[in-house]
């Protein structure tokens, strides 16, 4: 039962929160595809949302962190849609969402 | 019962025993007492309603007027062979029915059939159906995409951007009843629907959320359409339109996976015609008449069973209207679908939730029965 | 809580993480997404856990029902359907995770034991007051009160965001 304590308490939070985090990093740094990196940040926005809410109970015991992960997905929503309209946009340029094909305004 | 979020009030529901154990159980009692007869029976009756409208005699072999109908159709496809399309992806072949199901019956959870009977009275109640009920879309469009079918591919793609387009009128029109209650949780909402002409004044409620006020009335015919639309009936069903797509997003699934999706569909249309009732049809109040508060007192067990044939009375009417709607509207264009939604729909429940804002605003929150009630009683 | 409950939040934690690293290393990007759905879905219920009802509907009708969506939507308008090349190269992943196995997860270790370290020496005395605490009338009125400007902000956000969405998406002539 110890790992059950360890894991659904703050440790637990902070270690998904953590491993998302980096996961989510590494999603970015190895893909190419423009999709792809967007999976990899949702990862990360949520992993600080996990941290948030888990500071706003096992910390502060009130609702500022709650608040802060409201925010952070409303601001994840908007972030989706502008990045897949912008994906949407390379796609009809350049037939392709490979991201590093999108280098246009290099040189 | 007061349930502060859920794991209190899967705590305090449960009391004794595992509560994992509890939570399972209650779960297949969901799925196997509720969503599932209605969804075989619901098979049923349209064959029937149909028949009648088109003057024929519908299924009358199986059981007394064909009722055991249902029962032979399941057995006839349990029996069927498992049969996997050829190129499509099997792990999202067999993932996308159980995500439809999985959507349409987590919200049978919350859904208040009576005021003691009711799996969750949750304090986030009708943002949990909302949210449980988003699943379904993920569902139908990976579905659609493992086939390796254009007709499917193009279903599931409507049906995608209808749902997400139709939930936001939806929840707009939603927005007027948590107003009016101020609260999520279902049972408080239906609670305040309460009304009889023996209780006293202000206290006592505020009749149907239908008829608090003459925007409520619309937000409850918008949020109709647009359950309509989010289940892909007719006159919504561009994801299934037979006449152009096959049979839209389930055209491959065969068997039991088919059963699912058809199961699922019924179950969802018991959904959203059980959350209009719940939200402006009073839920399982009586008209007129408070149960607890009459000159007798009544045993509470007859006064649970009286309040559930109530809501079901009033969802089974529902479900019939939609069924009716059916054989009465021809199918809309993808592009009347989607203006429908935005330039009508979504500025009419606009309106609604500001008209339903300066009315609670000018009468201090009074129903139009509360008003007459005083003007009677002055 | 009692342990089934525990239990209950341990699965979530191990299907959170496990779909996770689909997320990150799975080739082909269409499991990638359908991984992260059940990501979301993990994630929400370790909200419910943490007293945070609230947050973990909106978690779910924003994530499930619409940025998943959105990607799958993306990812099936972008590619050619079928034997699309949604697959990544395989070798290219070693490098990633050894820069940010050296880079990051120290520094995350580091801050992780010492913030636990810190917290338990001082836990808040209404833990449990807190958890039972009904969240939605408390977020309404933060709201409107002491977070009325970042509220103000989010829907100028969300306005701008749909019309350049829409702008950005629009048929070329």
């Amino acid at each position: 039962m110890n790992i059950l304590n360890w894991a659904t308490g703050l440790h637990g939070y902070l270690f998904v929160g953590a491993a998302m985090f980096v996961l989510g990093l590494i999603g970015i740094l190895s893909r190419k595809n423009a999709i792809g990196i967007l999976l990899g940040i949702e990862l990360i926005l949520n992993a600080a949302g996990i941290n948030f809410v888990a500071f706003s109970k096992y910390r502060t015991a009130s609702i500022d962190g709650q608040m802060v992960a409201l925010f952070i997905i409303l601001i994840a929503a908007a972030e989706a849609a502008v990045a897949l309209a912008i994906i949407l946009r390379l796609y009809r340029l350049r037939e392709t969402i490979d991201a590093a094909e999108a280098n246009l305004m290099r040189n | 019962m007061n349930s502060a979020n859920f794991a209190n009030s899967l705590q305090g529901w449960v009391g004794i025993g595992p509560i994992w154990v509890w939570a399972l159980v209650s779960a297949l009692a969901v799925i196997f007492l509720l969503a599932l007869p209605f969804g075989g029976f619901a098979t049923y009756v349209e064959r029937k309603i149909a028949a009648d409208m088109q003057d024929r005699v519908g299924p009358n072999r199986v059981g007394p007027y064909g009722i055991l109908q249902f029962i032979a159709d399941a057995v006839k496809m349990l029996g069927k062979e498992d049969f996997i399309p050829l190129g499509c992806d099997k792990f999202l072949y067999n993932l996308a029915p159980v995500l439809v199901v999985m959507g349409a019956c987590a919200a049978f959870a919350a859904l208040p059939l009576s005021k003691l009977l009711m799996g969750a009275d949750l304090n986030i109640g009708i943002f949990f159906l909302l949210s449980s009920t988003t699943l379904i879309a993920p569902g139908i469009l990976l579905g659609s995409w493992s086939t390796a079918n254009k007709w499917s591919l193009l279903g599931g793609l409507r049906a995608a951007a209808q749902i997400v387009s139709y939930e936001i009128p939806v929840a707009l029109s939603i927005l007027p009843v948590i107003l009016i209650s101020g609260t999520l949780q279902i049972g408080r909402m239906v609670e305040l629907q309460g009304w009889s002409w023996a209780a006293e004044g202000a206290n006592s409620g505020h009749f149907w959320n239908a008829f608090h006020n003459p925007f409520t009335f619309v937000a409850m015919i918008l949020l109709f359409i647009g359950g309509l639309a989010e289940t892909n009936r007719i006159p919504f069903d561009l994801p299934e339109s037979e006449s152009e797509l096959v049979s839209g997003f389930n055209t491959e699934f065969s068997g039991m996976r088919f059963g699912l999706y058809a199961l699922a569909e019924f179950a969802d249309v018991f959904v959203m015609c059980a959350m209009v009732v719940a939200l402006y049809l009073g839920g399982w109040q009586l008209p007129f008449i408070n149960l607890e508060n009459l000159w007798v007192t009544l045993p509470s067990g007859l006064i649970a069973i009286i309040q559930l044939s109530m809501f079901l009375g009033k969802t089974f009417f529902l479900v019939f209207v939609v069924m009716w709607l059916r054989w009465t509207l021809p199918r809309l264009r993808v592009d009347q679908l989607m203006g429908l939604c935005w330039k009508g729909l979504v500025p009419l429940a606009l309106i609604n939730i500001v008209g339903t804002a300066a009315w609670m605003w000018i009468f201090k929150g009074q129903s139009i029965a509360q008003l007459v009630y005083k003007m009677a009683a002055r | 809580m009692s342990n089934g409950l525990k239990l209950v939040l341990f699965l979530a934690e191990i299907l959170t993480l496990g779909s996770a690293v689909l997320v990150a290393l799975h080739p082909n990007v269409l499991y990638a997404s359908v991984a992260l759905l059940f990501a979301f879905l993990g994630v929400a219920v370790m909200f419910v856990y943490a007293g945070a009802d609230f947050i973990a509907g909106a978690q779910v009708i924003v994530y499930v029902g619409g940025v998943t969506i959105l990607i799958l939507f993306a990812i099936m308008l972008t590619q050619w359907l079928y034997k699309l090349n949604l697959r990544e190269i395989p070798g290219k992943i070693l490098l990633p995770i050894l820069v940010v196995g050296v880079a990051v997860v120290p520094a995350l270790y580091k801050v992780i034991r010492e913030l636990t370290a810190f917290i338990e020496k001082a836990p808040p005395t209404d833990l449990e007051k807190f958890s039972s605490l009904p969240k939605t009338s408390v977020i309404g009125q933060a709201l409107l009160t002491n977070y009325v400007l970042p509220f103000e902000a989010i829907t100028i956000l969300l306005l701008g965001a749909l019309v350049g969405a829409v702008w950005l998406a629009r048929p070329t002539k």
